[in-house]
């Protein structure tokens, strides 16, 4: 198999329309800012200005209580408790960064919730701070948390040990050894964070409505601050606008302090972040601070690397021991190395809080690896193709996890993408150009483990209606962020299921209708969250096929078939079930269901799937840590003004083994944003943090692409015959991004002879080589 | 109450100097309102303090832009000099595309498409831009090289200032309180050619990191007038005449303009100082202005 | 407290709203069309985008009461009868949204576009959405779908 379209499927690997597209399109999509309720009220966040660590001794809210409209203020001695079943705080009396929220305030309107804000009064002690992993882990630096007096976050150390790399450097040629570097990145849905609260009081259930990624991970911290049992709170997921990873801890809080203002004050209560309470307080991208060590032969075989890799953590966390394990297991990029030693950790600072972003490690560590790989190559005398050639996994590669892989379309994809672009060619001849302005072709490689892998079983269930109509309800507990996943669901339920794609609604998730599937991330949705969705299709296929032969419909002599006919015989397919054998007559699958219902039969099927377990060595890391890897090859060619340091992104060619392509259209929508997202966190992203303080307040200052920085796109999906994930998909959510920063970094040195080694390559850092903020 | 404002709407021109007149030091001018908005917006916690709001959009006065004879009055003669003239509330998208001003102000045409986005160009106005005196104001350098004077006019009459007197500091202008900018003057540049470049950190809904408006006019291959303006730069609006000196009578080169481009962040070095950004400013400016005058020179050369 | 006259999707509406209030609000809270989103409140991301009389402008930025007396149209005013708009359609059919929340502000911008220029060229129509910012799509598909409205068809060459 190779380039898309060669598989045989009636519903999945084609670009059905979006499930949701219609009431997006026409503006009547609901997303949780949306929500109004009768006798509705407000609540806001106060954080302390500009500082980044204190006690707060004291909170006056006289004045602000007397505000008319305001209704009571909170803090967090009016708090059940302070902090979270996970680490962050609801709320807090000792600020350890400037998105920590120190009193709520609840109001009749936002304008006067936002007015009392003015009105309260904070009496504070500034507290030591450290803010960059240097310097947090500096003996005697100021500790973060008492529980970690050196600010090595412990439980995010990962360590992993293949072959022998002592051996490997002494059999070496040339060692060779670089530090990156990686900056603080947000998330920047379009969508800010909304929920909205309200409580039966016949029943003391309470409702949420959120711009939640993970409902049922909203719903822990409902229950843990109002310590009901979790069958009492009621998560809806609205429409989410936009998540890719951000809209988890966040929104888990945010719906925590509406739950306990409502259930105090016995209103509905609607909280929405403004973007600049966005970008304080929602998770960033973890920035890394990477060395990585080479022992290369001079034929360019890599013998042995070694890799210390640190992420800032920020003030608060609980992902990154998780981006520290996927870190780990993917130290050596996509490269099949005999002797690896590596070492990842996470440091407490001062600053916004790192948790999951889209490719959660990958883009970081990629930008790292895939420049030394160049850095190597060159120091070898040699085409870094040819250098990614000889070193990247084939069929029967070790992994770094020391696990062997199969079906690894790598080698051709690469050579496919640098046909394609002519980057042998272009790269030469860029080396040796003048002039102003300057052309530069990059490369960059990947393997990604698809899903949860070891970190955590990767089981989700389904659950399938079908109504007497033929109509059919899905449900699952992983949720649409806005990539499609309803509309792949859907497929998956329609071809298992043998019923017309628009036959399926999948109308949202919904914490009382489903038990948890744990949460839609690590682009795990597609390939083993819908497991369960073909499993109850599959299943509920042969009992509307049994049902049509109990109800007489195959009985001998219909369809001019001699004898009556049994399940196994019969083929249910677009919503209608047949005998092959006498295919001429079909019954619709309507008139099997309108019956069954009244005779009372089953029409629901629910099934859970739990993959093979992936099991590594604690202390080494060894075994086999993913089911299944996809592959990548970005090229980017780009321009640089060497006058002022604007780069202009000319064309990128992403090209993916997504095994198979459930909808191709959606695969397209993907790459294409991660390529854009991609290009935005290689040139002009970065949280600006001065002592902890966020000088990207807002979309203004925190910039992303535009239309008019998109550059010319080429997408390349190849197909192959693994079957880890289901009907044979593999991931793709997150491969579409975590190439494109590091193709560009190398494009950028091809251009200009110049290594960005810190990201990104804004203006100044491009020019002379440093950033100026 | 929160945030209460009477919201006033002036139906012309004299409506709204009365206004002014009446409410004097309690009353903002909404022009497009693109940055005001925003200041409401902040006020929400940091506190505006003006009662009313005087919506200026209704007064076709102030939407034309034409070409007129004006008489200026100096100490003892009256003159008609032909002049254009930008009412205050042109927006940036009329501004972009006015047939008028792309033969006359050419810079100041790139100026305004390199505005925001296309909603912003739709609202925010030049005399808005203008009075917001933004270090990053995009109009400033190339009404700066059109030597563009602004009129202020209130009950008593009017005055008029040149964009230097009246920008004097970063946000800050000499107009009084009752007073409203009411248009925006030049004399036509059109012997000249002019271009802008902004270099922002994308490629739209950027901040100028900085700008350069140029103009050059040519006789027989010579350069026989130059203006240079950069923006972002200097604390207020200002044209480098040192560098302008190095263009003209000089047959244009690419060594002549890299000459001028070194000038003038030689320039803002004498003006500003060295900072800690003057590592990277000094070399890009020089390479804006370069592509500025580059441009400029490229459009005479396509013209002839 | 004013009053504000104006004609909403085709009906004359008519509302009472503070000396400051901004269209959105008015659009969304006192009117109840939620399709118009808020991203940040600063006329940056374009989701609020309706369109004022033919020009397609920012609702955050937009004083409500100089909407008086104006022609003010936002998506749900663009299918009629339940039937989508071209570029509505052209939307779906290109996949050109995903989680859909700057979707709307994108239409109207495009919407605006197409009005006055029935044939954009590619470069036009980047640079009449380059103020919808978009963090899911990359923008390809919208500006395929934004072609096809117009109906301008381009030539797919990639492998899929």
């Amino acid at each position: 198999m190779a380039l898309y379209g060669q598989k045989q499927f009636h519903i999945v690997n084609h670009s059905v329309p979006r499930e949701d597209g219609f009431d997006k399109v026409t503006g009547r999509a609901t997303y949780a800012a949306d929500i109004k309720y009768p006798n509705m009220i407000y609540a806001a966040m106060l954080r302390l200005v500009g500082v980044a660590s204190a006690k707060v001794t004291k909170i006056d809210t006289s004045k602000a209580l007397k505000l008319a409209g305001v209704l009571a203020v909170f803090t967090a001695d009016s708090f059940p408790k302070m902090k979270s079943w996970a680490r962050y705080f609801y709320i807090t009396d000792t600020v350890r960064y400037v998105g920590d929220v120190i009193a709520i305030i609840a109001a009749e309107t936002y304008a006067i919730a936002e007015e009392a804000k003015k009105l309260i009064h904070v009496t504070y002690e500034e507290l030591p701070a450290v803010f960059d992993i240097r310097e947090a882990m500096k003996e005697g630096a100021h500790p973060v948390h008492e529980e970690y007096p050196d600010n090595i976050f412990t439980d995010s150390i990962y360590t992993l040990r293949k072959g022998d790399t002592e051996k490997g450097f002494e059999q070496a040629d040339l060692i060779i050894e670089r530090t990156y570097e990686t900056q603080y990145a947000e998330h920047a849905y379009i969508e800010p964070e909304a929920v909205v609260a309200s409580e039966d009081s016949s029943n003391g259930e309470m409702t949420i409505h959120a711009s939640a990624q993970n409902p049922f991970f909203t719903r822990r911290y409902v229950a843990d601050i109002l310590q009901i049992p979790l069958n009492r709170v009621h998560i809806i997921q609205e429409t989410l606008g936009g998540s890719f990873g951000g809209k988890e801890e966040g929104v888990g809080l945010l719906a925590a302090r509406a739950a306990f203002v409502c259930h105090v004050l016995h209103r509905p209560v609607k909280m929405v972040y403004t973007r600049e309470e966005s970008i304080l307080e929602s998770s960033k991208r973890h920035p890394f601070l990477l060395t990585y060590r080479a022992g290369v032969k001079k034929d360019g075989r890599i013998v042995a690397w070694e890799a210390t890799q640190i992420g800032n953590s920020g003030a608060y966390n609980n992902q990154t021991q998780f981006l520290n394990w996927r870190a780990c297991a993917h130290c050596a990029g996509a490269y099949d190395i005999p002797n690896i030693k590596s070492k990842t950790f996470g440091v407490f600072t001062n600053n916004v809080h790192s948790g999951a972003f889209r490719g959660y490690s990958s883009p970081q560590l990629l930008f790292a690896q895939e420049q030394f790989i160049e850095e190597i190559a060159e120091e070898l005398g040699m085409e870094p193709l040819k250098l990614r050639l000889i070193n990247c996994l084939r069929d029967g590669s070790t992994v770094a996890t020391g696990a062997k892989v199969s079906e690894v379309l790598l080698p051709d994809i690469i050579e496919y993408t640098a046909k394609q672009t002519d980057y042998t060619k272009k790269y030469e001849q860029n080396k040796t150009q003048s002039g102003r302005i300057r052309k530069g072709i990059g490369m960059a490689i990947s393997h990604r483990g698809c899903g949860y892998g070891a970190e955590s079983p990767d089981a989700a269930g389904a659950f399938l209606i079908v109504n007497e109509d033929a109509s059919v309800l899905l449900h699952s507990g992983i949720a649409e962020n806005g990539q499609g996943l309803k509309t792949v669901y859907c497929q998956i339920a329609a071809e298992a299921l043998g019923v017309p794609y628009e036959n399926i609604r999948f109308f949202g998730t919904d914490t009382h209708r489903i038990p948890d599937c744990g949460m839609t991330v690590a682009s795990r949705g597609t390939v083993m969250g819908s497991q369960a969705v073909k499993k109850a299709g599959e299943k509920l296929n042969l009992i509307l096929r049994e049902h049509a032969c109990t109800l007489g419909f195959f009985d001998s002599g219909k369809g001019g078939a001699p004898n009556d006919r049994i399940a196994q015989d019969l083929v249910l397919r677009e919503g209608h079930i047949f005998d092959p054998s006498y295919h001429e007559y079909q019954v619709p699958l309507a008139d099997v269901t309108n019956i069954a219902l009244w005779k009372g039969l089953n029409m629901a099927a629910y099934e859970w799937h739990v993959p093979d377990p992936c099991i590594q060595e604690h202390d080494t890391q060894q075994g086999r840590a993913f089911p299944t890897y996809s592959y990548t090859c970005v090229v980017a060619e780009l321009e640089v003004d060497t006058g002022t340091g604007e780069v202009t992104l000319k064309n990128v060619h992403s090209s993916h083994d997504v095994g198979t392509a459930i909808n191709p259209a959606l695969i397209k929508g993907q790459i294409y944003g991660g390529i854009v997202m991609g290009w935005g966190y290689a040139s002009m992203e970065e949280v600006v943090l001065k002592n902890g303080i966020v000088g990207s307040r807002n979309l203004d200052e925190y910039l992303i692409p535009t239309a008019m920085d998109m550059p010319n796109m080429k997408v390349s999906i190849f197909e192959c015959d693994d079957n880890s994930g289901t009907y044979g998909a593999k991931s793709v959510g997150e491969p579409a991004i975590e190439c494109v920063a590091a193709a560009i970094a190398n494009a950028l040195y091809n251009a200009t002879g110049r290594r960005i080694r810190c990201n990104p390559a804004g203006l100044e850092n491009v020019l002379i080589g440093r950033k100026l903020w | 109450m929160v945030d209460e404002k009477d919201y006033l709407v002036a139906n012309n021109l004299n409506e709204a100097k009365v206004l002014m007149h009446e409410h004097c030091g309690n009353i903002h001018v909404l022009a497009g309102g693109t940055d005001l908005m925003v200041a409401l917006r902040e006020g929400k916690r940091s506190g505006r303090d003006t009662t009313y709001l005087l919506d200026i959009s209704n007064i076709q006065e102030l939407k034309a832009i034409e070409r007129k004879k004006v008489t200026i009055s100096d100490e003892d003669c009256n003159t008609n000099e032909d002049y254009i003239r930008i009412g205050a509330m042109v927006t940036f998208d009329e501004a972009a595309h006015s047939g008028l001003l792309l033969k006359t102000a050419g810079a100041l045409c790139e100026a305004a498409k390199s505005v925001g986005a296309q909603q912003i160009r739709n609202v925010a106005t030049i005399g808005g831009n203008v009075c917001n005196a933004a270090v990053a104001a995009d109009s400033l350098s190339a009404l700066t090289i059109l030597d563009a004077k602004v009129v202020l006019e209130d009950l008593r009459g009017e005055r008029v200032l040149s964009i230097g007197e009246f920008i004097t500091g970063p946000g800050k202008t000499a107009i009084n309180e009752d007073e409203l900018l009411t248009e925006i003057r030049f004399k036509p540049l059109e012997d000249y050619y002019s271009a802008f470049v902004k270099l922002g950190r994308r490629k739209a809904l950027a901040i100028s990191r900085m700008n350069v408006a140029a103009a050059l006019a040519f006789e027989d291959e010579k350069i026989t007038e130059a203006r240079i303006s950069p923006g972002c730069v200097f604390a207020t609006p200002r044209r480098v005449q040192s560098a302008e000196k190095i263009l003209i009578g000089e047959s244009p080169s690419e060594e002549l303009f890299m000459e001028a481009g070194e000038e003038v962040s030689k320039e803002m070095v004498r003006i500003t100082g060295r900072r800690w950004s003057t590592d990277y400013k000094y070399p890009a400016l020089s390479a804006v202005t370069f592509k500025a005058l580059a441009i400029a020179y490229n459009q005479a050369k396509s013209d002839t | 407290m004013q009053k504000l006259k104006f004609v909403l999707n085709g009906k004359c509406v008519e509302v009472e709203v503070e000396g400051c209030a901004r269209l959105i609000d008015v659009i969304r809270e006192n009117l109840g069309l939620t399709g118009t989103k808020e991203g940040c409140g600063i006329g940056e991301c374009g989701a609020c985008t309706v369109i004022i009389d033919g020009d397609a402008v920012d609702s955050c930025l937009y004083p409500a009461l100089r909407a008086q007396g104006k022609n003010v149209t936002t998506i749900e005013g663009l299918a009629k009868d339940g039937r989508l708009s071209a570029l509505q359609q052209a939307v779906l059919d290109h996949h050109a949204l995903q989680c859909g929340f700057c979707t709307p502000g994108f239409i109207m911008s495009a919407t605006a576009l197409l009005n006055k220029n029935p044939k954009p060229s590619r470069e036009e129509i980047k640079n009449a959405i380059a103020g919808n910012l978009c963090r899911c799509t990359g923008y390809e598909q919208m500006i395929e779908a934004v072609l096809d409205a117009s109906g301008q068809t381009e030539i797919d060459n990639d492998s899929a």
